[in-house]
């Protein structure tokens, strides 16, 4: 019999692994069979609508310039992304969604807006909002723990702590 | 509303006339989109059931009324369209709030 946080632990694995791999294989037979679901996520970065800096765009996407220049190249090529100069400060580049970058894009948020909605779809109000809830929690968490590898620098230290915090909290719940 | 002479008061006329160019547009682009004839398609014809649009052509229309109005539409937006004066309607109040 598996403990809680066995099933805990394989479900949130599993869970992330067939998304990706559900949005990789639907884009794969849709409309934008030429875009990886690396590119599918720098689209969604970038968004339909106002144009954004290099800068902003990497650090939402977790990456640096350099890696978002490159997706950014082969975007361009592709047809789905316009780069352009500043017009009023020529050191910035601001980058913006084609319409085929746009329709790529919004598809794509159906994609997860529909999954979204059959797995709520099977639940009565109150269960939906138990359900929200506690997918809000696990979803803070993680991302609390995501920003203490923020500073790499600080990766040995962060790893130490965690192991220190996973320690005490074992021994405080007996 | 009306006067006591049963006139239209200018400000109505002018929403009237705005609520016409939009539907015109959304004939016009909905046409194009499906190549077909703007006198085929009825302003209370059922969205969802009446119209061929896959979701690509869907986004396609969606994107093209964006642009021509400078506004954002929602999906949830979206799912509250069933005909044609619901994206009238919806691209009224959009274009309203600014």
């Amino acid at each position: 019999m598996h403990s809680d946080e066995e099933i805990m632990s394989e479900a949130l694995v599993r869970i992330f692994e067939n998304v990706v791999l559900t949005e990789e294989k639907s884009l794969q037979a849709g409309y934008f069979s030429n875009l990886s679901i690396a590119e599918m996520h720098t689209l969604t970065a970038i968004g339909p609508y106002e144009a954004r800096t290099m800068t902003t765009t990497a650090e939402d996407l977790g990456i640096t310039t350099g890696t978002l220049t490159v997706a950014i190249d082969r975007l361009v090529r592709k047809g789905y992304v316009i780069r352009k100069r500043d017009t009023r400060d020529k050191r910035v580049v601001r980058i913006s969604l084609t319409r085929s970058g746009k329709l790529a894009c919004r598809m794509n948020s159906k994609f997860h807006r529909v999954l979204a909605k059959h797995i709520l779809g099977g639940y009565g109000a109150e269960d939906r909002e138990h359900l929200l809830c506690l997918v809000n929690e696990v979803d803070k968490y993680i991302e609390q723990q995501l920003r203490r590898y923020d500073d790499t620098e600080n990766v040995r230290k962060t790893a130490m702590d965690v192991a220190y915090d996973s320690r005490k909290e074992t021994i405080d719940n007996g | 509303m009306d006067d006591a002479d049963g006139r239209t008061a200018p400000r109505e006329r002018k929403e009237d006339r705005r609520r016409e160019k939009i539907f015109d547009d959304v004939i016009r682009i909905i046409s194009n989109a499906l190549e077909i004839s703007p006198t085929e398609i009825k302003s209370d014809i059922d969205f969802n059931s009446e119209f061929t649009f896959d979701s690509l052509q869907l986004y396609e229309f969606v994107i093209d009324l964006e642009e021509a109005y400078n506004v954002r539409i929602s999906d949830e937006d979206l799912d509250n369209v069933r005909n044609i004066d619901d994206i009238v309607d919806l691209i009224c109040n959009l274009t309203n709030k600014d």
